[in-house]
């Protein structure tokens, strides 16, 4: 006996939190054997089956406390409430008797319950052999794709006998699909035919290897329909249900007789197994052996009693799911076995279930009820939903295509995107997106552009060589206080499918890109995500950016053009994706924009990082009536006209973020040629801007960066549109775009004309060449005026000399300083302090 | 009792039963019945308001607790502070061939047969406490009530026995005796006192320890409330409501601690928690019948039938005005800014903008004048709005207090904070108390807490692994030596006192009919008329054209002011003149900046 096999009963579903289970299965083959004898057993215990309710399934013991079959008992314990007599053999084997009957097991589905009396489950019109039959066709019959010669759940049955696995996961959509009938059943009433389920199963699982010993449970998830916590209610109860939420606690592990075994301490005799029977394990009295009899001798062994893992969690509602004004609703969860512990709190999981509920007893000494019930759920299948973020955010965000957005049915995504499609055709729909982002925000239409650009993004294109290109596009936002650059910032983080929000002051370098940690336990070293690499592949918002630290700052260099984040520390050498586009934002140095200074020196931030920004916009507070008359109307608008009323024609935050998420997951568009030559036309007319006939100065106002990020803007462009083709129109928009944020920011205000070099090397053409003009002004004087090794001349004397030279230009003492260091470098001069000496 | 065969007030569940037996026998079956009302409540509604018996039902507060027998009508005034979800329990079920409800009760009153028919029917769950901060003269006077409470207790008992003997009402009385004295009698089983009224005292003292009494700092005696909702749908029920509940109140045999220990551990972990740390004896249920939701001035429960004249809201105004002006010093200016804040509330939210908010913030304020004006100016606030609060700020209260509310997973409970107010709440934070100091991580987040209810109305409860963003209606004054740079307000007055005056004698006439004003002026309409619009537009412009510096923020400013200003003067229409009045406010303003 001792190398019994382990009874059926063991991988139960275990059900009730304080009733144990009298399966049906478990009792008719609790004694020892191997499968294939209790198998031969059978059909003689079926013979004298009478039609009883096969409620003494897994479930059964539950049923006895739910309050919709009539039959419940209430009681219980050992107070000698009514029951139902304890399940025999018969009762149990009946459901089964079914596909017993004929021994031609294949193939005859359809005849299998013509022996046995027709059944009934208890209350209901559903019969027993009918279900048995389906279930039975479904298993063996659902073929996802019908060229394929074997059928999907066969496949899978074979696979856990490989795997020596416990439970067969089943997709109800399948099972919708295959008998609308069945699933209408399932749903209805769990209870009786999951049991019938894995009767099912298990007599195939037999029929395959008769030597397989585990009980095969049926795990059925991806319901058609999923409830919302909120409206469980009590026409639920007894009903598969489908519910999404977060797990707020769990537990601990909770080990559950399930069978025990009782030694006599007189003798030493070991009992029969005793299974659980509603919650207690009666002990037996008298010891079993004949020559003993011992009375109260009977003690229990622990370590050959059965134990099951029991598990209870909390779930609570996800934050999008409440109501304004309202808290989360929770609900417990009833975890066994293999579902024990399958999700930690703070997962986001979606669990299918059979909805409960348990009466209230007053105390254990009171004989009345409370009229109260407690509700949970017998957790069948859990699936954690490994987003990071609420799925509002990317409703309609798809991994590989063929597993789209759970909450929508194929007909509804269909739906979804043929209306998305029927948007995109309209022909303003870029002022229309335009209009729709942050719509309470006022002007700024450009830079608004902008952001619906970087939001739809470019394609990213590595080239077999190995080079890639990225196609994120960067943008930094400069302006006065108040001009609502942070509100911009929030807005797009609330809109990009995966987004972070950090404050300049507050982030570290190691804070943004990544850190090594020792785990405390192990020891090993791990590595933890900074902002962005969490942002991978959406949009890193990064406020008060000036007030970074320059550590910080120079991080940002590699991720910005290599999209990476590189790591050697402590034995780890890793390089992490980061494809993130950058949205920062930062406030002039002087608190005001001074026009009068350039950029760089406007917001003191190095120019290799500044050249990294596809579009950089100033968002200047501008004195224009028109602007502010705008601005009043608004203002009263908004105190006295009812809010919605003056919001038309904009796309919702749910329609944008989708549209969004769709283009930028399905469409990529190409260059077309005409599209190209444009480009190329377009880049060499902007260098050749810098060129002024007649001029000697030459000013870069274009250089390869910047073509690159026109590609990227008009495939962001062409995006918008949904089209795969990338139009000489997107090219132009993309030309006037980054003109308007170049000349917003990179126009020398001495000139007035477009300098590059003002970005990336922070000193304009103009002034580049007042510095040099003043060098050789200073090199004449010296020249003139100084003799080698004579004595040494101060600065103001050189300096007052200059200005009577220059005639009225400004001249400073900084800018002679500078040109003197210059020469002291060529070796002319030598600087000491105040004073200078021609060497 | 004239015409209805129950008294409403002694006997509720009596009429709960007529009116059920009624339905049924007019032919409703139980499953018509759920989820909705077969009369019961529109009796109760036309005997307390139709009738006027609303002012008969006992209000239930932490002094009348013990002496309102159970199973009787009380009413509860109180803010939601938690929703606990809802709860299933057997509607209705037959005995014998006689359906029967629990509706209304926690334990049926007749043995429900184990096998016989049952409904299974839901209510909500609502955790109410007595409004935080509530200044104590908004109550009504309670002692008739409670003499009427008192002498309920011996004759009235009598007499409601003599009726039930007519129908089948034994079980009802021997429950609720049973259950009157049991509530104390477990408790003496595990404390082992026996004078009953020292077990009230202590019942009531434990039922503001940490554990029930979810709003920390809070008076003492404060009696929270769990309150059942039938029939009623998810949205007129908010967080942070207040609303008066009449409706049964029963004492709830629930498992008590002794109890629990012989229940199996798992019974235990599947009770909603709410009942272990929600014990009867501590948190009276509340089975609600009728609810409605009251709004600040409700709560200010004088209200003058007659409507406000022009004349008699100016001479109000003026009266108020000044009052404000001597608990301020003779600081004409601030007055005027004071009451034009005691006015402000949000009336309206686009996007992440609050509009109609006003905060202020009076700076100038030193160790010296502060407890001459703080005190009048907390007194003052104090006397005319129903719900104030005043926080000394300091680094060790910012760095300890918790001002957002918290869910507890261990309890399933949303402990309160600071934070959490009521609708129409005032709030005074005096800066002035703050020394230089280092915030920890509670620190710099109740800054945040703080800033953010300042500039948006909104306040972020803290669900662990999420925040959830609750919107919010309270005044805030901040007290401060120079402007206050953690705390934006959107008006920064500095603070001139001219004199100190001598603290004025109020007469109680006055008070009320300031407080009158105060509530139904700040709910009154407001409209614009064009022509006044474009006058606004144009000094806008104007006004940008000359100062660059203005923004957004100061003409939304303005209008707010503008529109309070009018509505100061009981006019529900933006003037001219009142536009003109609040320019040269804040022109007068901008010179003290100078």
């Amino acid at each position: 006996m001792a190398s019994d096999s382990p009874p059926a009963n063991i991988h139960d579903r275990p059900s009730s939190p304080d009733d144990s289970i009298s399966s049906p299965i478990g009792n008719t083959f609790s004694s020892p054997g191997d499968p294939t004898r209790r198998r031969r057993r059978r059909p003689s215990a079926a013979a004298d089956a009478t039609p009883t309710p096969p409620q003494n399934s897994r479930f059964a013991a539950n049923a006895a406390v739910t309050p919709t079959p009539p039959s419940s008992q209430r009681t219980r314990g050992g107070r000698g409430g009514r029951r139902n007599p304890p399940s025999t053999p018969a009762s149990a084997a009946t459901p089964s008797s079914a596909d017993e009957a004929p021994p031609s097991s294949e193939g005859g589905d359809g005849d299998d319950a013509d022996e046995a009396p027709p059944m009934f489950v208890w209350g209901t019109n559903i019969s027993v052999q009918d279900v048995n039959a389906s279930i039975l066709r479904f298993l063996r019959h659902y073929r996802e794709d019908p060229a394929q010669t074997e059928g999907k759940y066969m496949r899978a049955i074979h696979h856990v006998i490989e795997v020596e696995g416990e439970s067969l996961d089943v997709d109800a959509h399948n099972v919708f699909d295959y008998d609308t009938d069945l699933y209408t059943k399932m749903v209805r009433y769990p209870l009786e035919v999951l049991a019938i389920f894995d009767i099912v199963l298990m007599d195939m699982v037999s029929r395959i290897n008769p030597l397989f010993e585990k009980h095969i449970q049926a795990r059925i998830f991806n319901l058609k329909a999923s409830t919302c916590m909120r409206n469980l209610n009590p026409s639920d109860i007894e009903k598969m249900v489908s519910l999404k939420g977060m797990i707020i606690r769990s537990s601990s592990i909770i080990p559950e007789i399930r069978e025990a075994m009782f030694r006599c301490l007189v003798c030493g005799y070991y009992s029969d197994p005793i299974v659980v029977d509603r919650g207690r394990i009666s002990e037996p009295t008298i010891c079993g052996k004949q020559e003993c009899l011992a009375k109260n001798s009977m003690t229990l062994v622990h370590n050959r009693c059965r134990f099951a893992d029991k598990q209870i969690v909390r779930l609570q509602e996800t934050p999008d799911e409440i109501p304004e004004g309202g808290t989360p609703h929770t609900v417990s969860l009833l975890m066994h076995d293999k579902l024990v512990d399958a999700g930690k709190p703070g997962d986001r999981v979606e669990v299918t279930g059979i909805y409960r509920a348990m009466s209230v007893r007053v105390g254990p000494i009171h004989r009345t009820v409370k009229s109260l019930f407690k509700t949970y759920i017998d957790c069948l299948h859990i699936r954690k939903s490994d987003k990071s973020r609420m799925p509002a955010a990317h409703p309609m965000e798809t991994e590989n295509g063929s597993s789209r957005n759970e909450e929508d049915s194929p007909a509804d995504y269909e739906d979804k995107v043929e209306k998305l499609r029927e948007l995109s055709k309209h022909p303003d729909i870029y002022e229309k997106l335009t209009r729709s982002l942050a719509p309470n925000i006022w002007e700024l239409e450009d830079v608004k552009k902008g952001l619906l650009c970087q939001l739809f993004g470019g394609n990213a294109l590595s080239l077999a060589s190995g080079a890639s290109f990225r196609g994120d596009i960067n943008i930094l936002l400069v302006g006065d206080p108040g001009t609502s650059k942070s509100q911009l910032l929030t807005y797009i983080h609330k809109l990009s499918p995966r987004g972070i929000y950090t404050s300049g002051r507050g982030s570290s370098a190691v804070g943004l890109t990544a850190y090594v940690a020792k785990d405390p336990e192990t020891g090993e070293t791990v590595l933890e995500s900074g902002a962005l690499v969490l942002s991978d592949k959406g949009i890193c918002c990064i406020d008060e950016f000036d007030k970074m630290s320059d550590s910080a700052r120079s991080m940002l260099h590699e991720v910005m053009e290599q999209q990476t984040v590189s790591i050697a520390k402590a034995g780890i050498i890793a390089s992490l994706n980061a494809r993130t586009s950058v949205l920062a934002c930062a406030n002039p140095s002087g608190s005001r924009y001074n026009p009068r200074l350039s950029v760089i020196d406007n917001i003191h931030l190095p120019p290799t990082l500044l050249s990294r920004f596809d579009l950089i916009y100033l968002i200047l507070d501008k004195a224009d009536e028109q602007t502010d008359r705008r601005l009043a109307r608004h203002i009263v608008a908004l105190h006295f006209e009812n809010p919605e009323s003056s919001q038309e024609d904009v796309l919702d935050l749910q329609t944008l973020t989708e549209y969004v998420s769709y283009a930028r997951n399905h469409i990529h568009p190409q260059l077309s040629d005409e599209a190209a030559e444009e480009l190329t036309r377009g880049y060499v007319e902007m260098r050749r801007r810098g060129n002024f006939p007649g001029s000697s100065k030459k000013v870069i106002t274009a250089t390869p960066r910047q073509i690159e990020s026109l590609i990227r803007l008009s495939e962001a462009l062409a995006r918008i549109r949904f089209s795969e083709l990338v139009e000489k129109k997107d090219v132009i928009e993309a030309f006037r775009l980054l003109e308007v944020a170049l000349q917003q920011s990179a126009t020398d205000h001495s000139t007035g004309t477009i300098d590059m070099d003002l970005i990336t090397t922070g000193v304009s053409a103009s002034e580049r060449m007042r510095r040099e003009n003043l060098l050789s002004a200073t090199r004449n004087i010296i020249m003139e005026k100084m003799q080698i090794g004579g004595p040494s001349s101060r600065l103001l004397e050189l300096l007052d000399e200059l200005k009577k030279q220059s005639s009225g230009a400004e001249i400073h003492l900084n800018d002679l300083r500078n040109s003197l260091a210059t020469l002291a470098s060529e070796g002319l001069v030598s600087v000491h302090g105040d004073t200078v000496k021609r060497i | 009792m004239v015409g209805l065969p129950y008294d409403l007030l002694a006997n509720p569940l009596g009429a709960v039963r007529l009116t059920f037996q009624k339905a049924v026998e007019s032919g409703s079956g139980p499953a018509t019945l759920e989820g909705r009302d077969w009369g019961a409540a529109d009796l109760f509604r036309q005997f307390l308001f139709d009738d006027g018996g609303l002012s008969q039902v006992p209000i239930l507060n932490a002094a009348s607790v013990r002496s309102i027998p159970p199973n009787t009508l009380v009413r509860f005034r109180g803010m939601i502070q938690d929703m606990l979800g809802n709860e299933f329990y057997v509607g209705a079920y037959k005995d014998g061939g006689l359906w029967r409800t629990n509706k209304f009760m926690d334990v049926s009153q007749f043995p429900m047969d184990l096998s016989s028919d049952k409904r299974v029917w839901e209510r909500r769950l609502l955790y109410c406490v007595p409004v935080p901060w509530l200044n104590s003269w908004t109550e009504p006077s309670s002692e008739v009530l409670l003499n009427r409470c008192a002498s309920w207790t011996s004759p009235q008992r009598e007499k409601r026995q003599r009726e039930d003997d007519e129908t089948i009402d034994h079980m009802d009385m021997e429950v609720s005796d049973q259950v009157f004295q049991g509530s104390p009698h477990t408790k003496k089983m595990r404390g082992g006192q026996l004078s009953p009224s020292s077990h009230s005292d202590e019942c009531m003292v434990e039922g503001t320890c940490p554990s029930t009494s979810m709003v920390p700092g809070f008076e003492r005696n404060s009696l929270p409330c769990l309150v059942k909702i039938y029939d009623s749908t998810e949205d007129d029920l908010k967080l942070n409501d207040i609303f008066e509940f009449v409706g049964v109140l029963t004492f709830d045999p629930e498992v008590t601690p002794a109890d629990k220990e012989d229940s199996d551990e798992l019974e235990n972990s599947f009770c909603q928690e709410e009942s272990a740390h929600l014990p009867p004896s501590k948190v009276p249920r509340l089975h609600c019948l009728v609810h409605r939701k009251l709004a600040v001035h409700d709560v200010v429960s004088i209200s003058p039938v007659v409507e406000p004249k022009p004349n008699q809201v100016k001479e109000v105004r003026e009266a108020l005005l000044g009052h404000l002006t001597a608990a301020l010093g003779n600081d004409v200016l601030a007055a005027e800014f004071m009451l034009l804040h005691l006015l402000s509330k949000v009336h309206a939210r686009v996007d992440t903008l609050a509009v109609g908010k006003l905060s202020l913030n009076l700076t100038c304020f030193n160790k010296e004048n502060m407890s001459v004006f703080g005190n009048s100016l907390n007194l003052a606030v104090k006397n005319l709005l129903p719900i104030t609060h005043h926080i000394p700020l300091s680094v060790d209260y910012l760095n300890t207090t918790t001002l957002a509310p918290r869910k507890d997973y261990e309890t399933n409970r949303l402990m309160s904070g600071v934070l959490q107010l009521a609708e129409g709440s005032h709030l005074t934070i005096d800066e002035t108390h703050l020394q230089a100091g280092t915030l920890n991580t509670v620190g710099v987040e109740n800054v945040r807490l703080l800033k953010n209810l300042l500039e948006l109305q909104k306040v972020e409860y803290d669900f662990k692994y999420y925040k959830m963003e609750m919107t919010t209606d309270v005044q805030l004054l901040v007290l401060s030596e120079g402007k206050s740079n953690i705390l934006p307000a959107d008006l920064v007055v500095p603070f001139r006192p001219i004199s100190v005056g001598s603290p004025e004698m109020v007469d109680a006439e006055a008070l009320k009919a300031w407080r009158w004003y105060l509530a139904s002026v700040r709910s009154l309409p407001h409209s614009i008329e064009p022509e006044m619009q474009k006058v606004v537009e144009d000094d806008m412009v104007a006004a940008r054209q000359a100062d660059r510096t203005l923004g957004s923020q100061d003409f939304s400013r303005w209008l707010t002011m503008s529109r309070l200003m009018s509505a100061s003067f009981g006019e529900t229409c933006m003037s001219l003149e009142h536009w003109q009045m609040v320019k040269e406010l804040e022109r007068l303003r901008r010179e003290r900046h100078q």
